[in-house]
């Protein structure tokens, strides 16, 4: 978490684009709420439809741990929408991005809870010292 | 019914293990929840899932129980989840997200 899964009608995003909007979305997530990329995934699939496009070619939706603030989602949802516009050749108006809140605390990711954001340094250093006491 | 939304990555999970697992979540959901388990299955293609920007061999498992689950009780039913899932796919715990929403 977060899991940014982006739905998009067949073939309008091709695998280099595919691989170019990730990182941007990686980069951009980390940019804006300061989590580390090892909790980032970024997820593609073709008509999907569990994630109905409606009228837009591209519908990305962004399921992030709750307690960013308005201002932060909107950076998200900006700058993931242009990076999409700029590596898959779609029209700004043709692409949707939608950003959800969970709650840190109904996620577990390496066998433990996920931490609130801003308490990430903490969780990795417990996460490594619980790991390295199981491998000893 | 409990809805699990499972997200795996093509070609990780065979169509044998995929049948164990869904035995195996059906068999959790009665248990925790009381009622059969609504299984959507979605595979990633090769080339479409990234983890920290590298390819990825995380999957996503993602319960909506028709009841809100107390925390701790949400702490041990995770563990477990995750721990069935590792069992039965080989994959490590680092490369298992788990989640138990409250209904909305």
């Amino acid at each position: 978490m977060p899991l940014y899964m982006t739905n998009a009608a067949q073939g309008v995003i091709d695998d280099a684009a595919k691989k170019k909007i990730a990182a941007d979305i990686t980069r951009i997530h980390c940019d804006v709420t300061d989590a580390p990329p090892a909790f980032v995934h970024a997820f593609f699939v073709e008509d999907a439809p569990h994630m109905p496009l409606d009228d837009k070619s591209a519908f990305l939706l962004g399921s992030i741990r709750a307690g960013r603030n308005d201002e932060q989602k909107a950076q998200i949802i900006e700058e993931m929408r242009q990076s999409i516009h700029e590596h898959a050749g779609l029209q700004l108006d043709d692409i949707q991005v939608v950003i959800r809140d969970t709650p840190a605390s109904w996620v577990m990711e390496g066998g433990d809870i996920m931490p609130e954001p801003g308490e990430e340094e903490a969780w990795f250093t417990a996460h490594e010292a619980k790991q390295a006491a199981e491998n000893a | 019914m409990t809805t699990c939304n499972c997200i795996v990555q093509a070609g990780q999970i065979s169509g044998e293990i995929q049948a164990a697992l869904r035995a195996g979540l059906d068999k959790f959901t009665q248990e925790k929840f009381g009622s059969a388990a609504e299984i959507g299955w979605v595979e990633i293609p090769p080339g479409s899932g990234y983890t920290a920007n590298k390819p990825s061999t995380s999957s996503i498992v993602s319960l909506a129980p028709g009841e809100p689950v107390e925390q701790s009780a949400r702490i041990e039913m995770l563990q477990e989840l995750c721990d069935l899932w590792a069992g039965e796919t080989g994959c490590t715990l680092d490369e298992i997200v788990g989640v138990i929403n409250d209904p909305a």
